[in-house]
């Protein structure tokens, strides 16, 4: 279950990350429909959150629970905050810094996968 | 609008690609302060000078983005400071954990150069030191 919402979680920040990049080489500033994405990923990673609680009550636990859940709550603050930062700066680098974002969290579920596969 | 630089305007540090920079030392800053917090709290006696030294680079990452971030002569000071302190620590921390393994048996973020983070920590310092070169005052003539 974990698996496929993991899955999920990547490819949306995928599609994010490729917007992004896209805006940057095009010289364009970061818009309000990017962080519409962005908030859908955000949903993403919230239910993620709750099917791992389901599944730690169930006593299906990640290898490292502390690190996990460390990285969990981490990636859901990445998108919010970069959001805030990108939007203070108008102009391309306002679309690196959610690309950089966004990479940042595929990275912490890559991370989270290797830990909970290892369970 | 540029040259009027306003005590509301932003840090020079912190705009155009230092907004990118900001970012990337704040997710160093996150990362490496949760796990030292991990580390300390949970098995400190496995790995005391490893994980000491995790716990000093945290707080150099903060320092760094904190001062990024902000404006102002004495901010660029601490930052000078801070991504100096940064290059020397992934340096020698780098260079003792290849050599001397034995006094790192747990990994910190500036082992082996920063491996278990893509050299991401090896290439910081070097792009921050350049940056706040990059944005120095200028003296006006």
């Amino acid at each position: 279950m974990l698996l496929p919402l993991t899955v999920t979680v990547l490819l949306l920040c995928a599609a994010l990350l490729a917007w992004a990049v896209w805006f940057a080489v095009r010289d364009r500033a970061v818009v309000l429909r990017q962080l519409w994405g962005a908030s859908v990923v955000e949903a993403a990673l919230l239910v993620q959150i709750a099917v791992a609680g389901v599944l730690a009550a169930q006593g299906r636990h990640a290898a490292d629970g502390v690190t996990f859940w460390g990285y969990q709550v981490t990636a859901l603050m990445i998108l919010p905050f970069a959001a805030l930062w990108a939007f203070a700066e108008r102009t391309r680098w306002s679309s690196v810094v959610l690309a950089v974002a966004a990479a940042t969290v595929m990275f912490l579920e890559y991370r989270m996968l290797q830990i909970w596969a290892v369970a | 609008m540029s040259a009027t630089a306003g005590a509301s305007a932003p840090a020079p540090t912190s705009q155009g690609f230092g907004r990118v920079l900001v970012l990337v030392y704040a997710v160093f800053a996150v990362a490496a302060t949760a796990r030292a917090g991990v580390q300390l709290i949970r098995d400190w006696h496995e790995a005391p000078l490893a994980y000491a030294l995790s716990a000093f680079a945290a707080a150099v990452y903060v320092v760094a983005t904190v001062s990024l971030a902000r404006r102002g002569r004495g901010s660029r000071t601490v930052a000078w400071t801070a991504v100096t302190v940064e290059l020397v620590g992934v340096l020698a921390v780098g260079a003792f954990s290849f050599f001397r393994p034995d006094l790192f048996p747990e990994a910190t973020v500036w082992s082996h150069l920063g491996e278990g983070y893509g050299y991401v920590p090896l290439v910081l310092p070097f792009v921050g030191l350049w940056w706040l070169r990059h944005t120095r005052p200028q003296p006006r003539s």
